[in-house]
């Protein structure tokens, strides 16, 4: 296939990470792009490492990593966010590691720029319709915020010349996807997951490729210059049927409904003493190889014996992955099911709750965009995959 | 030695060391011996001009990727008469050990297969690219080299292998052996740096199964044929107890070294031990076939998109 993008110089920065990755891969294989990754961490470039694509080294912090990255680039996919560390190192990754993206695709005449943004700029939604007329709204998350002043500050860049396009994917999931796709399963296999309202609330889901597909295309399409385009699925799913999907790939139901007062009040019981020295410490004990260092010493074999002893219900309480249930008043304890809940962020629970409906129709009408996989398709290449990476 | 002076500076203030070269050439007239943990590409040119000064060698595994360069570095060894070892590590782990010994003293019976699947989403504090240049190899190499080493450990020659890899212009995150020993005996190996997999090797014998944790702590669980009960514990030395650790398993390995420099004697893993599993991972790569995905095939034409809008 030729494509604008076949032989030019193509700098993906996030090309380690979920949606980067698969960009960078499907750019070399589809597109035969020379694809120049910034990498940060190269403990995490060993599947980008599969294909003939050039690894630099680079931090978005150090304006000239990215300088050089950038020369003699012609498209510039800007992927990477702060993804771990404190919420102002975020912010400042987030923010100033984006312009310094767009200052250097400026500087070395980049033809675009395609800068992912997310569609958590809308903070809060409303239940009904949402596109991108609906306002920006900072929620206090850092996470959020700071994606408003980052896709901000790309868009700056187009009174000053540079060719920018905005992409705002919603929920993504898919191979080798974390946060909607690995931590859901490996929260389902061990213990209970909260969903709110009985997961009623609209899941605007998007299967990777074809937020890669809006992407690529954004990058080569004339009428996305200077635009934003929300990217989701064909149509949204329930956060229930979500999650029956997980379920069923892992064979028992694991969900729990709350309303969104009891998932907080949830969350300030349980998720608080997280917090203080003392949970930190139980946790670091609850690792695997301090559990085994620990239950050589003949203390440790005292305890066991000790533990065994005690009842079966205190014992799934100390014993488990995520926080224990305590007490008659919480809303899991009269169905049996003994299993640890895992807290939702404060963060989440509007957003699980809200049946908003991301409409893509602006992508559909400037750059002929139309995903390819419906919620079905994507939870069964999903699965599959799932299977592979030996994640049921 | 380390070429970047950031990383020297944090050794010789970390650990306090005296001395520290950008070049291993610069540190010749000052050493005695040397471990080589560098990246693989660069073993044999390094580990040649060291032996040829007649320092004695601890080499990180694998070996070399080819033979010929493993016979380059053996021929500087006798040359000089230094010590060539190779770090194969899980050589000295007990379990890995016991499955030897239980093998050898025939505990299975005539052996009929072997499954090993060891895998880990990659994650190592790798500070550089070099170690994902197609001259470095990728998982194989890597992990590989420890568990082709174990199978030619515990059964013998390979007579004949298949091998398939994810690689498409770089190094293989995933790959797959499937081998027939010259004894028989056939197996599979499944190696992942995207997966976490079960790291274990299950052997199949006529008087039962064995499944070995091919990690450094690991457990073995002995089922006999027919039986309804399964024997599960670790091996242990009188040197190293439970639960072990890759600390334990690198002592030993230095121990072992220095034995060999001052009693003069074969360390446990001399190059030319080494070089066997060298000479598999060889012929891995020269009969590389694509690996597939069981999830790739369900996606066909997911650019169809771009390509109609573009």
């Amino acid at each position: 296939m030729i494509t604008p993008l076949t032989n030019a110089t193509v700098l993906v920065t996030g090309a380690t990470g979920f949606i980067g990755g698969r960009l960078a891969e499907r750019l070399v294989v589809e597109h035969g792009a020379r694809v120049r990754a910034l990498v940060r961490n190269f403990g995490r470039a060993a599947r980008l490492a599969r294909y003939p694509i050039e690894l630099v080294p680079g931090d978005l912090r150090a304006a000239e990593s990215i300088d050089r990255a950038a020369a003699g680039c012609q498209y510039v996919f800007h992927c990477a966010y702060g993804s771990d560390g404190e919420d102002d190192a975020r912010r400042v990754v987030n923010a100033q590691g984006t312009r310094h993206v767009l200052e250097a695709a400026l500087k070395h005449r980049a033809t675009r720029v395609v800068h992912t943004s997310t569609v958590t700029v809308y903070g809060d939604t409303p239940d009904g319709p949402l596109d991108e007329r609906a306002p920006r709204r900072r929620t206090g998350f850092a996470y959020a915020d700071s994606k408003i002043d980052a896709e901000e500050a790309a868009l700056a860049y187009v009174d000053r010349g540079l060719s920018v396009a905005v992409v705002q994917p919603t929920v993504v999931y898919g191979p080798f996807g974390n946060t909607f796709t690995t931590k859901p399963l490996q929260m389902l296999k061990s213990g209970r997951v909260i969903v709110i309202n009985g997961g009623s609330g609209l899941a605007n889901l998007v299967y990777v490729d074809d937020v890669v597909s809006a992407m690529i295309v954004a990058a080569v399409h004339e009428a996305a210059h200077g635009e934003r385009f929300l990217v989701s699925g064909p149509a949204p799913a329930t956060w229930r049927e979500f999650y029956t999907a997980y379920e069923a790939m892992l064979g028992r139901p694991s969900t729990i409904s709350m309303t969104p007062e009891e998932a907080r009040r949830f969350y300030k019981t349980a998720g608080a003493p997280h917090s203080t020295l003392a949970a930190q410490i139980i946790a670091a004990l609850r690792h695997p190889a301090v559990k085994r260092r620990l239950a050589a010493t003949r203390e440790g074999q005292l305890a066991i014996r000790a533990f065994h002893r005690l009842p079966a219900g205190l014992r799934a309480r100390i014993g488990g992955p995520g926080v224990a249930l305590r007490g008659a008043a919480n809303p899991a304890a009269s169905d049996g099911d003994a299993r640890p809940i895992h807290p939702l962020h404060p963060s989440k629970i509007a957003f699980m709750a809200a049946k908003t409906h991301v409409r893509i129709d602006k992508a559909q009408r400037l750059l002929g965009f139309t995903p390819q996989f419906d919620f079905e398709r994507g939870m069964h290449v999903t699965g599959a995959w799932a299977e592979w990476a030996n994640l049921l | 030695m380390d070429p970047v002076a950031e990383r020297t500076a944090h050794l010789k203030k970390t650990f306090g060391i005296a001395h520290a070269f950008a070049d291993h050439r610069d540190a010749l007239p000052h050493i005695d011996a040397a471990i080589v943990g560098i990246p693989h590409q660069y073993h044999a040119p390094v580990a040649i001009d060291l032996l040829t000064s007649g320092i004695d060698v601890l080499l990180e595994k694998p070996m070399a990727l080819t033979t010929a360069e493993c016979d380059a570095m053996i021929a500087a060894a006798q040359r000089s008469n230094a010590l060539l070892a190779v770090g194969l590590l899980r050589r000295f782990a007990p379990t890995l050990r016991w499955t030897k010994d239980a093998l050898d003293a025939g505990l299975l019976g005539r052996v009929h297969a072997f499954d090993v699947r060891e895998g880990l989403v990659f994650r190592w504090p790798v500070k550089s690219p070099a170690m994902f240049h197609p001259s470095c190899g990728g998982v194989t190499a890597d992990l590989g080299a420890h568990i082709l080493d174990l199978l030619l450990w515990w059964f013998g020659d390979c007579a004949t292998l298949a091998y398939r890899d994810d690689a498409q212009g770089g190094v293989e995150a995933d790959a797959v052996i499937e081998l027939t020993m010259a004894n028989g005996v056939t197996g599979r190996v499944e190696l992942s740096r995207s997966r976490d997999l079960p790291n274990t090797c299950v052997i199949r014998g006529e008087r039962g199964t064995l499944e070995v944790g091919t990690k450094t702590d690991s457990t073995i669980t002995l089922t006999p044929a027919g039986g309804h009960a399964a024997l599960t514990g670790r091996a242990t030395t009188p040197a190293q107890q439970p639960p072990g650790s890759l600390v334990d398993l690198f002592a030993a390995q230095m121990m072992d070294f220095v034995r060999a420099v001052r009693t003069r004697t074969a360390p446990a893993v001399p190059g030319a031990d080494a070089r066997r599993s060298v000479a598999l991972l060889e012929a891995c790569y020269r009969h590389r076939r694509p690996l597939a995905f069981p999830f790739e095939p369900l996606l066909v034409n997911v650019g169809a998109a771009e390509a109609r809008s573009a």
